[in-house]
Protein backbone atom coordinates (compact mmCIF):
# COMPACT_ATOMS: atom_id res chain seq x y z
CA UNK A 1 0.00 0.00 0.00
CA UNK A 2 1.31 3.45 -0.87
CA UNK A 3 0.45 6.36 1.45
CA UNK A 4 0.72 9.81 -0.12
CA UNK A 5 1.39 13.23 1.41
CA UNK A 6 3.02 11.81 4.53
CA UNK A 7 4.62 14.34 6.91
CA UNK A 8 8.15 13.65 8.12
CA UNK A 9 8.33 14.43 11.86
CA UNK A 10 12.13 14.64 12.12
CA UNK A 11 13.07 18.28 11.63
CA UNK A 12 11.28 21.62 11.70
CA UNK A 13 10.69 21.55 7.92
CA UNK A 14 7.93 18.95 8.46
CA UNK A 15 8.10 18.07 4.74
CA UNK A 16 4.58 17.04 3.75
CA UNK A 17 5.16 15.38 0.39
CA UNK A 18 6.60 12.00 1.33
CA UNK A 19 5.32 8.76 -0.13
CA UNK A 20 5.53 5.69 2.05
CA UNK A 21 5.15 2.14 0.90
CA UNK A 22 3.83 -0.12 3.65
CA UNK A 23 3.53 -3.88 3.64
CA UNK A 24 2.40 -6.15 6.46
CA UNK A 25 2.38 -3.34 9.03
CA UNK A 26 5.91 -2.28 8.10
CA UNK A 27 7.25 0.68 6.16
CA UNK A 28 9.35 -0.72 3.35
CA UNK A 29 10.09 2.34 1.22
CA UNK A 30 10.31 6.12 1.68
CA UNK A 31 10.13 8.39 -1.36
CA UNK A 32 10.84 12.13 -1.62
CA UNK A 33 12.40 12.18 1.85
CA UNK A 34 15.98 13.05 2.80
CA UNK A 35 18.38 10.68 4.55
CA UNK A 36 16.98 11.80 7.92
CA UNK A 37 13.41 10.98 6.85
CA UNK A 38 14.45 7.61 5.53
CA UNK A 39 16.10 6.61 8.79
CA UNK A 40 13.19 8.02 10.82
CA UNK A 41 10.70 5.77 9.08
CA UNK A 42 12.84 2.79 8.12
CA UNK A 43 15.07 2.10 11.14
CA UNK A 44 12.54 2.78 13.86
CA UNK A 45 13.65 0.44 16.66
CA UNK A 46 11.62 0.72 19.85
CA UNK A 47 11.95 -0.23 23.46
CA UNK A 48 9.63 -3.30 23.56
CA UNK A 49 8.01 -2.72 27.00
CA UNK A 50 8.29 -0.43 30.04
CA UNK A 51 11.43 -1.03 32.09
CA UNK A 52 12.41 -0.20 35.66
CA UNK A 53 15.88 0.07 37.12
CA UNK A 54 16.41 -2.06 40.22
CA UNK A 55 19.48 -2.67 42.35
CA UNK A 56 20.31 -5.75 40.29
CA UNK A 57 19.66 -4.26 36.84
CA UNK A 58 16.73 -3.57 34.53
CA UNK A 59 13.40 -5.38 34.72
CA UNK A 60 10.34 -5.25 32.48
CA UNK A 61 7.15 -3.99 34.11
CA UNK A 62 3.57 -3.48 32.95
CA UNK A 63 2.25 -0.14 31.66
CA UNK A 64 -0.11 0.07 34.64
CA UNK A 65 2.73 -0.44 37.09
CA UNK A 66 4.93 2.09 35.27
CA UNK A 67 2.15 4.70 35.20
CA UNK A 68 1.30 4.14 38.88
CA UNK A 69 4.93 4.49 39.96
CA UNK A 70 5.43 7.59 37.79
CA UNK A 71 2.40 9.25 39.39
CA UNK A 72 3.74 8.37 42.84
CA UNK A 73 7.16 9.83 41.99
CA UNK A 74 5.61 13.08 40.75
CA UNK A 75 3.14 13.26 43.64
CA UNK A 76 5.92 12.86 46.18
CA UNK A 77 8.22 15.48 44.65
CA UNK A 78 8.64 19.01 45.99
CA UNK A 79 10.16 20.45 42.81
CA UNK A 80 9.47 18.22 39.82
CA UNK A 81 10.82 19.07 36.36
CA UNK A 82 8.86 18.09 33.23
CA UNK A 83 11.19 18.40 30.25
CA UNK A 84 11.33 17.62 26.54
CA UNK A 85 8.17 17.69 24.40
CA UNK A 86 9.67 18.54 21.00
CA UNK A 87 9.36 15.17 19.27
CA UNK A 88 5.73 14.61 20.06
CA UNK A 89 2.40 16.16 19.07
CA UNK A 90 0.54 19.08 20.61
CA UNK A 91 -1.98 16.75 22.21
CA UNK A 92 0.73 15.24 24.47
CA UNK A 93 2.30 18.64 25.10
CA UNK A 94 -0.97 20.06 26.36
CA UNK A 95 -1.46 17.20 28.85
CA UNK A 96 2.09 17.88 30.03
CA UNK A 97 1.20 21.50 30.80
CA UNK A 98 -1.92 20.35 32.70
CA UNK A 99 0.24 18.00 34.82
CA UNK A 100 2.72 20.81 35.50
CA UNK A 101 -0.04 23.12 36.67
CA UNK A 102 -1.63 20.42 38.81
CA UNK A 103 1.51 19.48 40.73
CA UNK A 104 3.28 22.86 40.69
CA UNK A 105 6.11 21.65 38.46
CA UNK A 106 8.55 23.42 36.17
CA UNK A 107 7.84 22.53 32.54
CA UNK A 108 10.47 23.28 29.91
CA UNK A 109 10.94 22.22 26.32
CA UNK A 110 13.98 21.60 24.13
CA UNK A 111 13.97 25.13 22.73
CA UNK A 112 15.74 25.94 25.99
CA UNK A 113 18.93 24.50 24.39
CA UNK A 114 17.97 25.40 20.82
CA UNK A 115 16.16 28.60 19.85
CA UNK A 116 15.27 29.75 23.38
CA UNK A 117 17.57 32.77 22.94
CA UNK A 118 15.77 33.56 19.65
CA UNK A 119 12.49 33.73 21.58
CA UNK A 120 14.08 36.04 24.17
CA UNK A 121 15.18 38.37 21.37
CA UNK A 122 11.75 38.22 19.71
CA UNK A 123 10.19 39.15 23.06
CA UNK A 124 12.45 42.21 23.10
CA UNK A 125 12.08 43.48 19.54
CA UNK A 126 9.45 41.42 17.72
CA UNK A 127 9.59 38.97 14.82
CA UNK A 128 9.40 40.31 11.27
CA UNK A 129 8.83 36.85 9.76
CA UNK A 130 6.62 35.13 7.21
CA UNK A 131 5.67 31.64 6.11
CA UNK A 132 8.03 29.54 4.04
CA UNK A 133 5.58 29.77 1.14
CA UNK A 134 6.20 33.53 0.93
CA UNK A 135 9.95 32.94 0.89
CA UNK A 136 9.62 30.30 -1.80
CA UNK A 137 7.47 32.45 -4.06
CA UNK A 138 9.08 35.87 -3.51
CA UNK A 139 12.58 35.87 -2.05
CA UNK A 140 15.44 36.73 -4.41
CA UNK A 141 18.05 37.09 -1.64
CA UNK A 142 18.49 34.37 0.97
CA UNK A 143 20.88 34.61 3.92
CA UNK A 144 21.75 31.55 6.00
CA UNK A 145 23.46 32.86 9.12
CA UNK A 146 25.06 30.46 11.61
CA UNK A 147 23.21 27.48 10.20
CA UNK A 148 23.92 24.57 7.90
CA UNK A 149 20.66 23.43 6.30
CA UNK A 150 22.37 20.83 4.10
CA UNK A 151 23.12 18.87 7.29
CA UNK A 152 20.33 19.90 9.65
CA UNK A 153 17.38 20.64 7.32
CA UNK A 154 18.41 18.81 4.14
CA UNK A 155 15.37 19.77 2.03
CA UNK A 156 15.04 23.40 3.12
CA UNK A 157 16.97 24.64 0.10
CA UNK A 158 15.16 22.47 -2.43
CA UNK A 159 11.68 23.12 -1.06
CA UNK A 160 11.85 26.81 -0.16
CA UNK A 161 15.00 28.63 -1.24
CA UNK A 162 18.04 27.95 -3.43
CA UNK A 163 16.56 25.32 -5.73
CA UNK A 164 12.83 25.95 -5.30
CA UNK A 165 10.90 27.39 -8.22
CA UNK A 166 8.70 30.22 -6.94
CA UNK A 167 5.81 32.16 -8.46
CA UNK A 168 7.88 35.35 -8.75
CA UNK A 169 11.19 33.49 -8.91
CA UNK A 170 10.69 31.07 -11.81
CA UNK A 171 14.41 30.40 -12.38
CA UNK A 172 15.47 29.98 -8.78
CA UNK A 173 19.09 29.00 -9.27
CA UNK A 174 19.78 32.06 -11.43
CA UNK A 175 17.49 34.55 -9.74
CA UNK A 176 18.15 33.85 -6.08
CA UNK A 177 21.35 35.12 -4.47
CA UNK A 178 22.39 32.96 -1.53
CA UNK A 179 24.65 34.36 1.19
CA UNK A 180 26.05 32.10 3.90
CA UNK A 181 27.61 33.46 7.08
CA UNK A 182 29.45 30.97 9.28
CA UNK A 183 32.67 30.33 11.15
CA UNK A 184 33.05 27.03 9.26
CA UNK A 185 33.18 26.54 5.49
CA UNK A 186 30.28 24.08 5.55
CA UNK A 187 28.70 22.26 2.60
CA UNK A 188 26.01 24.97 2.61
CA UNK A 189 28.77 27.59 2.33
CA UNK A 190 30.10 25.65 -0.66
CA UNK A 191 27.01 26.44 -2.75
CA UNK A 192 26.63 30.07 -1.67
CA UNK A 193 27.07 33.02 -4.04
CA UNK A 194 28.76 34.83 -1.17
CA UNK A 195 30.38 33.07 1.76
CA UNK A 196 31.20 35.28 4.73
CA UNK A 197 33.62 33.46 7.06
CA UNK A 198 33.66 35.23 10.37
CA UNK A 199 35.92 34.73 13.35
CA UNK A 200 34.45 32.77 16.23
CA UNK A 201 32.18 34.93 18.38
CA UNK A 202 32.19 37.76 15.81
CA UNK A 203 28.51 37.62 14.81
CA UNK A 204 27.41 40.58 16.91
CA UNK A 205 30.16 42.80 15.52
CA UNK A 206 29.45 41.80 11.91
CA UNK A 207 25.70 42.38 12.35
CA UNK A 208 26.42 45.80 13.87
CA UNK A 209 28.74 46.68 10.98
CA UNK A 210 26.09 45.72 8.44
CA UNK A 211 23.51 47.83 10.28
CA UNK A 212 25.86 50.81 10.16
CA UNK A 213 26.52 50.37 6.44
CA UNK A 214 22.81 50.01 5.63
CA UNK A 215 22.27 53.24 7.62
CA UNK A 216 24.80 55.00 5.37
CA UNK A 217 27.57 55.09 7.98
CA UNK A 218 30.12 52.90 6.17
CA UNK A 219 32.83 55.45 6.94
CA UNK A 220 32.94 54.36 10.59
CA UNK A 221 33.63 50.70 9.75
CA UNK A 222 37.26 49.54 10.07
CA UNK A 223 39.01 47.61 7.28
CA UNK A 224 38.13 44.27 8.91
CA UNK A 225 35.35 43.27 11.29
CA UNK A 226 35.74 39.85 12.98
CA UNK A 227 37.82 38.66 10.04
CA UNK A 228 35.42 39.98 7.36
CA UNK A 229 36.69 42.66 4.97
CA UNK A 230 34.91 46.00 4.78
CA UNK A 231 34.61 45.51 0.98
CA UNK A 232 32.66 42.28 1.46
CA UNK A 233 30.43 43.84 4.11
CA UNK A 234 29.60 46.75 1.78
CA UNK A 235 28.91 44.29 -1.06
CA UNK A 236 26.58 42.22 1.15
CA UNK A 237 24.75 45.33 2.36
CA UNK A 238 24.23 46.41 -1.26
CA UNK A 239 22.91 42.98 -2.29
CA UNK A 240 20.44 43.17 0.60
CA UNK A 241 19.34 46.75 -0.06
CA UNK A 242 18.68 46.07 -3.73
CA UNK A 243 16.82 42.80 -3.13
CA UNK A 244 13.15 42.66 -4.09
CA UNK A 245 12.46 40.42 -1.09
CA UNK A 246 15.13 39.17 1.27
CA UNK A 247 14.92 36.38 3.83
CA UNK A 248 17.37 35.70 6.65
CA UNK A 249 17.40 32.25 8.22
CA UNK A 250 19.53 31.81 11.29
CA UNK A 251 20.57 28.84 13.36
CA UNK A 252 22.30 27.87 16.54
CA UNK A 253 25.47 29.60 15.36
CA UNK A 254 23.79 32.73 16.66
CA UNK A 255 21.82 31.37 19.63
CA UNK A 256 24.65 29.37 21.20
CA UNK A 257 27.58 31.71 20.57
CA UNK A 258 28.83 34.53 22.73
CA UNK A 259 26.10 37.15 23.02
CA UNK A 260 23.36 34.55 22.59
CA UNK A 261 19.98 36.34 22.41
CA UNK A 262 21.67 39.69 21.82
CA UNK A 263 23.01 38.28 18.52
CA UNK A 264 19.45 37.52 17.44
CA UNK A 265 18.24 40.93 18.57
CA UNK A 266 20.93 42.52 16.43
CA UNK A 267 19.95 40.35 13.44
CA UNK A 268 16.29 41.34 13.86
CA UNK A 269 17.29 44.99 14.07
CA UNK A 270 19.35 44.60 10.86
CA UNK A 271 16.18 43.22 9.27
CA UNK A 272 14.31 46.26 10.57
CA UNK A 273 16.98 48.51 9.06
CA UNK A 274 16.75 46.75 5.68
CA UNK A 275 12.98 47.26 5.63
CA UNK A 276 13.65 50.99 5.20
CA UNK A 277 14.99 50.05 1.73
CA UNK A 278 13.10 46.91 0.69
CA UNK A 279 11.11 43.96 2.09
CA UNK A 280 13.17 41.75 4.40
CA UNK A 281 12.16 38.97 6.80
CA UNK A 282 13.99 36.86 9.36
CA UNK A 283 13.18 33.47 10.89
CA UNK A 284 14.92 30.83 12.96
CA UNK A 285 15.60 27.44 11.38
CA UNK A 286 13.82 25.44 14.07
CA UNK A 287 15.29 22.02 14.78
CA UNK A 288 13.18 19.17 16.09
CA UNK A 289 9.95 18.25 14.33
CA UNK A 290 7.49 19.89 16.69
CA UNK A 291 9.69 22.06 18.90
CA UNK A 292 7.88 25.12 17.56
CA UNK A 293 4.63 23.44 18.60
CA UNK A 294 5.85 23.13 22.18
CA UNK A 295 6.35 26.91 22.23
CA UNK A 296 2.88 27.44 20.75
CA UNK A 297 1.14 25.05 23.14
CA UNK A 298 2.99 26.37 26.20
CA UNK A 299 2.21 29.94 25.19
CA UNK A 300 -1.48 29.52 24.58
CA UNK A 301 -1.86 27.57 27.81
CA UNK A 302 0.46 29.49 30.17
CA UNK A 303 1.40 32.73 28.44
CA UNK A 304 5.06 31.71 28.18
CA UNK A 305 6.86 29.69 25.48
CA UNK A 306 9.27 27.62 27.62
CA UNK A 307 10.77 27.41 31.14
CA UNK A 308 7.40 27.80 32.89
CA UNK A 309 7.45 27.38 36.67
CA UNK A 310 4.14 26.59 38.42
CA UNK A 311 5.64 26.35 41.94
CA UNK A 312 3.82 29.54 42.97
CA UNK A 313 0.47 28.22 41.71
CA UNK A 314 0.65 30.59 38.76
CA UNK A 315 2.82 30.52 35.65
CA UNK A 316 6.22 32.16 36.26
CA UNK A 317 8.90 32.53 33.60
CA UNK A 318 12.49 33.55 34.14
CA UNK A 319 14.98 32.01 31.66
CA UNK A 320 18.31 31.47 33.37
CA UNK A 321 16.46 30.50 36.54
CA UNK A 322 13.51 28.35 35.45
CA UNK A 323 15.29 26.80 32.46
CA UNK A 324 15.97 23.05 32.63
CA UNK A 325 19.78 23.19 32.44
CA UNK A 326 19.91 25.73 35.29
CA UNK A 327 17.49 23.79 37.49
CA UNK A 328 19.47 20.58 36.97
CA UNK A 329 22.85 22.34 37.33
CA UNK A 330 21.78 23.70 40.71
CA UNK A 331 20.52 20.25 41.73
CA UNK A 332 17.18 21.86 42.42
CA UNK A 333 14.62 19.38 41.11
CA UNK A 334 13.87 16.21 43.09
CA UNK A 335 12.09 14.29 40.31
CA UNK A 336 12.00 14.53 36.53
CA UNK A 337 9.66 13.45 33.76
CA UNK A 338 11.41 13.47 30.38
CA UNK A 339 9.13 13.21 27.35
CA UNK A 340 10.18 12.87 23.69
CA UNK A 341 13.74 14.10 24.13
CA UNK A 342 17.21 13.08 25.29
CA UNK A 343 18.79 15.46 27.82
CA UNK A 344 21.23 12.70 28.80
CA UNK A 345 22.92 13.20 25.43
CA UNK A 346 22.10 16.85 24.81
CA UNK A 347 22.70 18.57 28.16
CA UNK A 348 26.13 19.34 29.59
CA UNK A 349 27.34 16.50 31.79
CA UNK A 350 26.83 18.28 35.12
CA UNK A 351 23.16 18.94 34.28
CA UNK A 352 22.52 15.42 32.94
CA UNK A 353 24.22 13.88 35.99
CA UNK A 354 21.52 15.23 38.30
CA UNK A 355 18.93 13.12 36.46
CA UNK A 356 20.66 9.98 37.75
CA UNK A 357 20.53 11.27 41.35
CA UNK A 358 16.75 11.74 41.39
CA UNK A 359 13.85 9.53 40.28
CA UNK A 360 13.64 10.21 36.54
CA UNK A 361 10.96 8.79 34.27
CA UNK A 362 11.38 8.76 30.48
CA UNK A 363 8.41 8.52 28.10
CA UNK A 364 9.91 8.06 24.64
CA UNK A 365 9.58 5.53 21.83
CA UNK A 366 13.32 4.88 21.70
CA UNK A 367 16.07 3.86 24.07
CA UNK A 368 18.36 6.86 24.35
CA UNK A 369 21.15 8.15 26.57
CA UNK A 370 18.64 9.36 29.18
CA UNK A 371 17.33 5.79 29.54
CA UNK A 372 20.56 4.93 31.37
CA UNK A 373 19.96 7.78 33.84
CA UNK A 374 16.29 6.93 34.45
CA UNK A 375 14.44 4.86 37.00
CA UNK A 376 11.61 4.04 34.58
CA UNK A 377 11.37 4.21 30.78
CA UNK A 378 7.91 3.89 29.22
CA UNK A 379 7.85 3.30 25.45
CA UNK A 380 5.09 4.89 23.36
CA UNK A 381 4.05 5.74 19.84
CA UNK A 382 6.18 8.02 17.69
CA UNK A 383 4.16 11.04 16.50
CA UNK A 384 3.91 10.97 12.72
CA UNK A 385 4.70 7.26 12.44
CA UNK A 386 2.17 5.35 14.54
CA UNK A 387 0.33 8.30 16.08
CA UNK A 388 -1.55 11.20 14.51
CA UNK A 389 -1.47 14.67 16.01
CA UNK A 390 -0.75 18.34 15.46
CA UNK A 391 2.75 19.67 14.88
CA UNK A 392 3.94 23.18 14.01
CA UNK A 393 6.36 23.73 11.16
CA UNK A 394 9.32 26.06 11.75
CA UNK A 395 7.33 29.00 10.32
CA UNK A 396 4.42 28.46 12.72
CA UNK A 397 2.12 26.63 10.31
CA UNK A 398 0.24 23.80 12.08
CA UNK A 399 0.29 20.53 10.17
CA UNK A 400 -1.56 17.32 11.02
CA UNK A 401 0.90 14.43 11.44
CA UNK A 402 -0.46 11.16 10.07
CA UNK A 403 -0.58 7.76 11.63
CA UNK A 404 0.87 5.54 8.90
CA UNK A 405 1.19 2.20 10.71
CA UNK A 406 0.07 0.59 13.96
CA UNK A 407 2.80 -0.91 16.10
CA UNK A 408 0.68 -1.65 19.15
CA UNK A 409 2.16 1.00 21.43
CA UNK A 410 0.05 3.41 23.51
CA UNK A 411 0.06 7.08 22.52
CA UNK A 412 2.19 9.23 24.86
CA UNK A 413 -0.80 11.58 25.29
CA UNK A 414 -2.80 8.60 26.61
CA UNK A 415 -0.01 7.60 29.02
CA UNK A 416 0.21 11.21 30.25
CA UNK A 417 -3.58 11.43 30.68
CA UNK A 418 -3.50 8.30 32.86
CA UNK A 419 -0.72 9.86 34.96
CA UNK A 420 -2.79 13.04 35.24
CA UNK A 421 -5.86 11.06 36.30
CA UNK A 422 -3.91 9.35 39.07
CA UNK A 423 -2.53 12.68 40.26
CA UNK A 424 -5.97 14.23 40.19
CA UNK A 425 -7.89 11.51 42.00
CA UNK A 426 -9.40 10.06 38.83
CA UNK A 427 -10.57 13.31 37.28
CA UNK A 428 -9.14 14.03 33.83
CA UNK A 429 -7.66 17.30 32.59
CA UNK B 1 46.75 23.28 21.65
CA UNK B 2 44.17 25.83 22.80
CA UNK B 3 40.99 25.72 20.67
CA UNK B 4 37.32 26.63 20.66
CA UNK B 5 34.88 23.70 20.63
CA UNK B 6 32.04 24.16 18.16
CA UNK B 7 29.18 21.66 18.03
CA UNK B 8 26.32 21.16 15.59
CA UNK B 9 24.08 18.80 13.72
CA UNK B 10 25.26 16.58 10.86
CA UNK B 11 23.33 14.22 8.60
CA UNK B 12 25.08 11.08 9.93
CA UNK B 13 24.37 12.23 13.50
CA UNK B 14 20.70 12.74 12.63
CA UNK B 15 20.44 9.39 10.86
CA UNK B 16 21.77 7.50 13.89
CA UNK B 17 20.32 9.71 16.63
CA UNK B 18 17.74 7.14 17.76
CA UNK B 19 20.38 4.40 17.93
CA UNK B 20 22.68 5.81 20.56
CA UNK B 21 23.81 2.41 21.77
CA UNK B 22 25.07 1.45 18.31
CA UNK B 23 28.75 1.47 17.31
CA UNK B 24 27.93 3.70 14.34
CA UNK B 25 26.58 6.41 16.66
CA UNK B 26 29.67 6.20 18.84
CA UNK B 27 31.89 6.66 15.77
CA UNK B 28 29.89 9.68 14.59
CA UNK B 29 29.40 11.45 17.92
CA UNK B 30 33.03 10.92 18.98
CA UNK B 31 34.56 12.24 15.73
CA UNK B 32 36.34 15.54 16.18
CA UNK B 33 36.98 17.62 13.06
CA UNK B 34 40.13 19.75 13.00
CA UNK B 35 41.83 21.98 10.50
CA UNK B 36 44.52 19.87 8.76
CA UNK B 37 47.20 22.43 9.69
CA UNK B 38 46.30 22.06 13.37
CA UNK B 39 46.51 18.27 12.97
CA UNK B 40 49.99 18.65 11.48
CA UNK B 41 51.08 20.84 14.40
CA UNK B 42 49.68 18.28 16.87
CA UNK B 43 51.49 15.53 14.94
CA UNK B 44 48.36 13.45 14.42
CA UNK B 45 46.83 11.62 11.46
CA UNK B 46 43.25 10.96 10.41
CA UNK B 47 41.81 8.44 12.89
CA UNK B 48 44.25 9.12 15.73
CA UNK B 49 42.90 9.70 19.22
CA UNK B 50 42.93 13.09 20.91
CA UNK B 51 42.22 14.09 24.48
CA UNK B 52 40.12 17.25 24.74
CA UNK B 53 40.16 18.95 28.13
CA UNK B 54 38.12 21.73 29.73
CA UNK B 55 37.81 22.83 33.37
CA UNK B 56 34.76 20.50 33.48
CA UNK B 57 36.69 17.36 32.49
CA UNK B 58 38.18 15.55 29.54
CA UNK B 59 37.04 13.25 26.76
CA UNK B 60 38.83 11.07 24.22
CA UNK B 61 37.77 11.66 20.60
CA UNK B 62 38.88 10.53 17.16
CA UNK B 63 40.57 13.23 15.06
CA UNK B 64 39.29 13.81 11.53
CA UNK B 65 40.60 16.42 9.11
CA UNK B 66 38.19 19.06 7.73
CA UNK B 67 39.37 21.91 5.49
CA UNK B 68 36.30 23.97 6.37
CA UNK B 69 37.07 24.13 10.08
CA UNK B 70 39.01 27.27 11.00
CA UNK B 71 42.41 27.11 12.69
CA UNK B 72 42.19 26.72 16.49
CA UNK B 73 38.58 25.56 16.24
CA UNK B 74 37.33 21.98 16.57
CA UNK B 75 33.93 20.64 15.54
CA UNK B 76 32.07 17.73 17.16
CA UNK B 77 28.50 16.64 16.36
CA UNK B 78 26.04 17.45 19.15
CA UNK B 79 25.72 14.60 21.61
CA UNK B 80 27.05 13.02 24.79
CA UNK B 81 30.73 13.21 23.83
CA UNK B 82 30.85 16.98 23.33
CA UNK B 83 28.53 17.50 26.29
CA UNK B 84 30.83 15.51 28.54
CA UNK B 85 33.18 18.52 28.65
CA UNK B 86 30.86 21.49 28.06
CA UNK B 87 30.20 23.68 31.09
CA UNK B 88 26.62 23.85 32.34
CA UNK B 89 26.91 27.61 32.96
CA UNK B 90 24.23 29.48 30.98
CA UNK B 91 25.06 33.12 31.83
CA UNK B 92 21.46 33.70 32.87
CA UNK B 93 20.01 32.70 29.49
CA UNK B 94 19.27 28.99 29.94
CA UNK B 95 21.67 28.23 27.07
CA UNK B 96 25.10 26.68 27.75
CA UNK B 97 28.14 27.55 25.58
CA UNK B 98 27.59 24.70 23.14
CA UNK B 99 29.52 26.55 20.44
CA UNK B 100 32.14 28.48 22.34
CA UNK B 101 33.69 26.19 24.93
CA UNK B 102 37.44 26.79 25.32
CA UNK B 103 39.33 23.49 25.21
CA UNK B 104 42.85 22.11 25.23
CA UNK B 105 43.63 19.45 22.59
CA UNK B 106 46.49 16.94 22.83
CA UNK B 107 47.27 13.57 21.23
CA UNK B 108 46.57 10.47 23.30
CA UNK B 109 46.54 6.68 23.05
CA UNK B 110 43.62 6.32 25.48
CA UNK B 111 40.60 4.36 24.18
CA UNK B 112 37.20 5.82 23.22
CA UNK B 113 34.39 5.35 25.67
CA UNK B 114 30.94 4.11 24.68
CA UNK B 115 27.79 6.19 25.30
CA UNK B 116 26.85 3.62 27.97
CA UNK B 117 30.19 4.15 29.73
CA UNK B 118 29.74 7.94 29.63
CA UNK B 119 26.28 7.62 31.21
CA UNK B 120 27.56 5.13 33.81
CA UNK B 121 30.29 7.62 34.73
CA UNK B 122 27.55 9.96 35.95
CA UNK B 123 25.55 7.37 37.89
CA UNK B 124 23.54 5.76 35.09
CA UNK B 125 23.10 2.13 34.11
CA UNK B 126 23.13 1.31 30.41
CA UNK B 127 20.27 -0.58 28.82
CA UNK B 128 21.58 -2.30 25.71
CA UNK B 129 19.17 -1.91 22.84
CA UNK B 130 20.09 -0.52 19.44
Amino acid sequence: MIIHDVICPFCGCLCDDLELECEGGKIIKVQNGCALAESTFMTDTRLPAPIRRTESGWEEISYNEAIKETAEILQGADRPLLYGWSSTHGEAQSVGVHIAELIGAVIDNTSTVCHGPSILAIQEVGHPGCTLGQVKNRADVIIYWGCNPIEAHPRHMSRYTTYATGFFVPDAQRERTVIVVDTRRTDTAGIADEFVQIEHGGDYAVLSALRAIVRGKASVIPAKVAGVSKEQLIRIAEICKTAKFGAIFFGLGLTMSRGKYKNIRNAIELTDELNRHTKFVISPLRGHGNVYGSNEVFTWMTGYPFAVDFARGIAFYNPGETTAVDILRRGECDAALIVASDPGANFPRAAAAHLAKIPTVVIDPHVNATTALARIHIPCTAAGIDAAGTAYRMDGVPIRLKKVIDRGYPDDAEILKKIYDRLNGGKGP
Amino acid sequence: MKCILNTGRTVPQGVSVEHKGADVYRTIASSCFLNPVDMMILGIEDGDRIRVTTPTGHIVLTARPAEGVARNEIFVAIGPYANHIISSETHGTGMPDFKSQRVDVEPTKEPLKSVGELMEAIGGLRYDHT
